[in-house]
């Protein structure tokens, strides 16, 4: 760590008193949503005006031009069928040495079999070698990254994608470039980060070993693309698609680029690769569908669609229609399930995702759930909801993890699916019931917004610890002095909050805690199934907001040609097509840039999975690169940071999690979770690491891609660790 | 009691600086503090800014009282932290850093505050 810098610390002493003139200092455009705002559209105030904004756009509406980035054809029409049968595929059952799926193998455990690296020598680790990946901002763009990349190693070649989504092999020793595929995604495409969460290794079943295309690197792109090329060369699989490539947006109907698009890595089961996509939060009630949908590993043909409102047709739209809009999205990596035959589909929330309202029955039923879907028909299974009528942006990011649980009467196929609320479920997975017990709780159902109750109960897994701390109180408001202190305990008195799930309001702010970006987020988790010890970085950073008459504030969807880009989805939202319109922001003191709540706003915890008991849990991630006004402090104190990005564990007994706003990649005891290495990164470590061994040396690899909401710096950096040379 | 002294060597500028000092940093825990007491939260900051600011006004009438005003509302600080947070080093810092780095120099104007009352007494006795 770094060591104490005193003349750092004694600024942090004068910015106590400088903190009390800022205080003084009135309201200036300091925070993120005070630029002038633009002005509603005429279209926009008639439709308003006609109250035509409540009806459903009409299924006929043209697809706008332009969306389809690389002007693919639409593949030819959907036949009914199955996927080419497929061969087993590598993330089964991964070479020792190798990590070949996002998740390392395909139940999405995070654990490593290897062991060069250990408890005892981890402390020695030193740079093999940096990748430059090439993707950053140019200049004059503003920075919209967060690559969130964990590269895939298969035998010789690590694997990974760009923030941008070129497709790169990299010999796993040198870092040396063999390959590069140039994607071409254009700016205008980037919805609200650009991430590329990672690629995925098929091996075709139809190809014969040694000829281009037996083995495939699949990805799924922020312009809507499914593409597929040749792991040794990095050429187009032409029998793929169209010469390769296969067109999302086909059936979505009017979009503009940016508002859909893929960011994680799609799994492939029995042969079926399953595609969902993001959908810009917070834009139209009527947004582009959250369809998820099925298509041949071997042939990019189509299979089916799981569409959301058209429950009973599997199909692809007919000419000129479209899925249904609005429905909810899911934009977190699937878990796939190849014995049971099964994805495990992680949901976010219809739109739009602070007003729920004008949602339909079944949209209720499947928003913020895990839905298991039969990966031949592309029908739901089962459905378990995390939130009920979620209104709070507690959609599911994380990839859920499949284990044997340790049951009574043996292993119990399991699913443990992290939540931004810290409740993590443990179902099993051929019903998707409930393995440890849930309880439906009374929640508040006091609400101004008319027209949308909330749900009187939400779900809590009282079996599991909870990745989360205490309901806010105004003595846990913070600042540097009693002056910034006391500004933060008015925002919070002012502010509506009964706990977790306090109702919208519309003419008093309200609190969210544990947050949007709270809970695993989207970072998952890690299980060593040797040990059953469950590994979970986790957030607590409250979110400050108002839903608002959109009329008064001007706000505009991303589709609207006045449209200005501002916060991305975390932040103002026009909220289309509804009565309101949300402003949302980090619940932190505007002058300071400090969160008005106390520290810890990151914690890192381990489970034992056999006894559900906490083994150690502590803050995760020190003050150094943090500070009032954004000023780095280079103190090295634990304070526990907000994290974006998942832990991985190894059978060396080594966890490794980058994911803290420190800007550090960290390394834990897992036995005692003490901190054992940690080392600066060129940028924000916001991506899973990942760890694999080539040539008898086992090496550790982060994507520091910086992350824009998180306020890390970007950069377009692979770090690999390794051990001293073997001499 | 006499109206504000006239400063004239750098230990009195420097207490009139302390205790203007006092004033600035007393007056929004004044006025946030009454909002946050009349929306039920703390009364804390209300009572403390008072206080800060009333030391601050005696301290620039050359008053030794008002740096012990401030002391008392300093010391008095402490066991309301602890009562409030316990022993939380992050949940403290905010209450008492600021509040004790003040304190130090609020004890250093004491010498001067006493040599100027002296004066004045002084001056009384003359007149």
């Amino acid at each position: 760590m770094a060591a104490v810098n005193p003349a750092a610390a004694t600024a942090l002493c004068g910015l106590v008193l400088l903190s009390a003139v800022a205080g003084m200092v009135p309201a200036r455009a300091q925070s993120a949503y005070r630029e002038a705002p633009p002005r509603l559209s005429e279209a926009d105030a008639s439709e308003q005006k006609e109250g035509k904004g409540l009806a459903a756009p009409s299924p006929f509406a043209p697809q706008a031009p332009g969306v389809n980035a690389a002007n693919i054809p639409d593949g030819p029409p959907a036949e009914p069928g199955e996927a080419t049968p497929a061969v087993e595929q590598i993330g089964s059952h991964p070479a020792h040495d190798d990590w070949p799926a996002y998740g390392r193998d395909t139940d999405a455990t995070r654990f490593s079999p290897l062991e060069q690296i250990t408890p005892r020598n981890v402390g020695q680790l030193t740079r093999a070698f940096i990748y430059h990946t090439g993707s950053k901002p140019a200049p004059g763009q503003a920075n919209k990254w967060a690559a969130e990349t964990t590269p895939i190693k298969v035998g010789d070649g690590l694997y990974m994608c760009t923030a941008m989504n070129d497709i790169v092999k990299l010999d796993p020793e040198t870092g040396k470039e063999v390959w590069r595929h140039n994607a071409g995604v254009k700016y205008a495409s980037i919805p609200y980060a650009a991430a590329c969460k990672g690629v995925v290794y098929y091996t075709a079943s139809t190809v014969p070993a040694g000829q281009l295309c037996h083995n495939r690197i699949l990805e799924g792109m922020l312009d809507m693309r499914l593409i597929e090329v040749d792991a040794d060369t990095g050429k187009l699989c032409e029998g793929f698609g169209d010469h390769g490539q296969v067109n999302l947006m086909k059936g979505m109907g009017e979009s503009v680029p940016g508002f859909v698009s893929m960011t994680a890595p799609p799994p492939i089961v029995n042969g079926a690769i399953v595609v969902n996509h993001q959908v810009l939060n917070g834009q139209r009630r009527w947004a582009p569908s959250g369809v998820i949908r099925g298509y041949d590993a071997e042939t990019g043909k189509f299979l089916w669609a799981w569409d959301v409102n058209r429950p009973d047709d599997h199909g692809e739209p007919a000419e000129g229609q479209h899925y249904s809009r609005g429905t909810p999205n899911s934009w977190a990596p699937m878990t796939g399930d190849d014995g049971l035959g099964l994805v495990y589909v992680p949901m976010g929330n219809a739109a739009v995702n602070y007003y729920s309202g004008m949602r339909s029955p079944e949209e209720n039923r499947v928003s913020s759930a895990i839905v298991a879907l039969d990966v031949k028909t592309g029908s739901p299974r089962w459905v378990f909801q995390t939130v009920h009528k979620d209104v709070w942006d507690y959609d599911i990011g994380s990839q859920p993890t499949m284990i044997d649980f340790p049951g009574q009467d043996g292993p119990v196929p399991a699913l443990v699916v992290p939540t931004k609320r810290g409740q993590t479920f443990v179902l099993d997975r051929r019903d998707g019931k409930p393995i440890l017990p849930v309880e439906e709780r009374p929640a508040p159902v006091e609400t101004d917004v008319e027209g949308d109750p909330r749900s009187p109960t939400q779900p809590w897994s009282v079996g599991m610890p909870r990745l989360g701390l205490p309901d806010l109180k105004e003595s846990d408001m913070w600042g540097m002095s009693p002056i910034d202190q006391l500004f933060c305990r008015l925002q919070f008195r002012r502010a509506k909050y009964e706990g977790e799930f306090t109702a919208p309001s519309v003419d008093r702010p309200w609190i969210e805690y544990p947050g949007y970006n709270g809970g695993s987020d989207w970072g998952s988790m890690a299980y060593d199934p040797k040990t059953g010890v469950l590994i979970a970085n986790w957030n607590v950073t409250p979110v400050y907001q108002i839903l608002t008459r959109r009329k008064a504030d001007g706000l505009m969807p991303v589709d609207d040609p006045s449209f200005k880009a501002g916060g991305g989805t975390e932040g103002k939202g026009a909220l289309a097509d509804t009565p309101y319109g949300i402003m949302a922001s980090p619940f932190w003191n505007r002058y300071t840039r400090l969160l008005c709540s106390k520290p810890p706003y990151g914690m890192i915890t381990a489970i034992d999975m056999h006894t559900r008991k906490v083994l150690w849990q502590h803050p995760l991630g020190s003050a150094r690169a943090n500070g009032p006004w954004r000023i780095p402090t280079y103190l090295p104190l634990t304070i526990g940071t907000p994290n974006n990005g998942g832990p991985v564990v190894t059978a060396g007994g080594v966890v490794f999690v980058g994911a803290t706003t420190d800007n550090l990649l960290h390394a834990f005891d897992a036995k005692s979770g003490k901190e054992l290495w940690n080392d600066v990164l060129p940028g924000g470590g916001q991506a899973t690491p990942m760890t694999y061994e080539y040539k008898g040396r086992q090496y550790v690899a982060i994507m520091a891609g910086g992350h824009h909401f998180m306020r890390t710096p970007v950069s377009d950096a692979l770090v690999v660790y390794a051990l001293p040379g073997n001499k | 009691m006499a109206g504000l002294y006239r400063p004239r060597r750098a230990s009195e500028w420097a207490t009139c600086a302390v205790a203007v000092l006092l004033i600035v940093l007393g007056l929004p825990l004044v006025i946030m503090g009454t909002e946050l007491a009349l929306l039920g939260g703390s009364l804390y900051y209300i009572l403390a800014g008072t206080a800060i600011v009333a030391g601050g006004i005696l301290m620039l009438r050359g008053s030794v009282a008002g740096a012990l005003l401030y002391l008392l509302a300093w010391l008095l600080t402490w066991p309301w932290a602890l009562w409030e947070v316990g022993f939380d080093g992050w949940a403290l810092l905010p209450r008492l850093l600021g509040p004790t780095l003040i304190a130090v120099l609020v004890m250093l104007t004491i010498p001067v505050l006493r040599h100027l009352q002296k004066i004045a007494v002084a001056e009384k006795d003359i007149a």
